[in-house]
């Protein structure tokens, strides 16, 4: 990352409030699984653990580089791919809830799992793991769309945004590793990619407020 | 196209079936459930019973017949059923 300073902490400050939305989104869907024990909610659970420790990983080897957390430095390189490994298997379960969701609604679906085939020689292994994400996110996108479609409820809509927003980020993540000049990249990427988990924030306020409102109603 | 429901919508259709089909309070009787539900009837009377077993179905047994009712259990599934539905088909998908 070619951030340095009070910039570069801002940034990696900004995956931990990531990691948060990402443990919400979690927990709520974990409380869910308890009270229906629908393997959606488990396969939606599990995406947002991996993703929430993925951007954990990712800010303290950010805040290790910057020096403000100590021993880290040394391991920063292992830490980092640890960090994209766990936010790719984030997004991989995200993905294959869809797949899922395809295959039991016997729906048609814009499957896009036929995968496409990259030349790895020469790509170092961040690399990949960002493309992964980036590949099962865009399915994410286009499924989230197709199901906007058919039910047409703008919270689907929004959550399409809030994924196109990260899907944009790991884009820009792309051509600031290109373009190195241009220092303001990876703080572009970063806030595109916090401003669409915050997008995804959205069903969690409105479950805990809804919930809320109808229990009151209820009793 | 046809479209799977899942076993979680399943019970949930099978309970809003005992509850809103109960209007005169000596709960509902499988034919009721089979007709509303739409599944064979080997395949309700087993759920019936694991939905009576989990205590989310209560069994009223007269005259040698038994009916069903939504217990108090159960109107909190179907609470939660309506809420969780909603948090995930913001995800775009089905609960």
């Amino acid at each position: 990352m070619a951030l340095a300073g009070p910039i570069a902490v801002f940034a990696n400050m900004l995956q931990f409030v990531g990691a948060f939305v990402s443990f919400s989104i979690a927990y709520v869907s974990l409380r869910g699984l308890r009270e229906t024990e629908s393997p959606t909610l488990l396969r939606l659970a599990t995406a947002f653990v991996f993703l929430a420790f993925g951007f954990v990983v990712q800010g303290l080897v950010g805040l290790g580089t910057e020096a403000i957390i100590p021993g880290i430095a040394a391991f920063a390189t292992t830490m980092l791919i640890s960090g994209l490994l766990l936010e790719t298997t984030g997004y991989f379960f995200l993905a294959f809830s869809h797949v899922m969701d395809v295959a039991m609604s016997k729906k048609m679906g814009l499957a896009l799992m036929v995968f496409p085939i990259v030349t790895v020689s020469g790509v170092q292994v961040s690399d990949i793991l960002r493309f992964l994400s980036f590949y099962f996110i865009m399915y994410g996108v286009v499924e989230t769309l197709y199901s906007y479609g058919k039910t047409h409820r703008p919270d689907t809509l929004i959550i399409a945004a809030g994924m196109v927003l990260i899907a944009l980020g790991g884009l820009v993540e792309w051509l600031s590793i290109l373009e190195s000049t241009l220092i303001a990249l990876p703080l572009v990427q970063i806030l595109m990619k916090e401003i669409g988990l915050l997008i995804l924030f959205i069903p969690v306020l409105k479950f805990t407020f809804g919930r809320k409102e109808m229990w009151d109603d209820a009793i | 196209m046809t479209q799977y429901r899942t076993q979680v919508k399943i019970i949930a259709d099978v309970l809003c079936t005992a509850r809103d089909m109960n209007t005169e309070g000596n709960g509902v009787g499988i034919t009721t459930l089979l007709r509303k539900g739409n599944l064979s009837y080997s395949r309700m009377s087993k759920l019936v019973s694991e939905l009576v077993g989990s205590g989310l179905l209560e069994e009223l047994r007269a005259e040698k017949v038994a009916r069903y009712k939504i217990s108090p259990k159960g109107i909190q599934f179907l609470f939660a059923y309506s809420h969780f539905e909603e948090f995930t088909q913001s995800f775009g998908l089905r609960l």
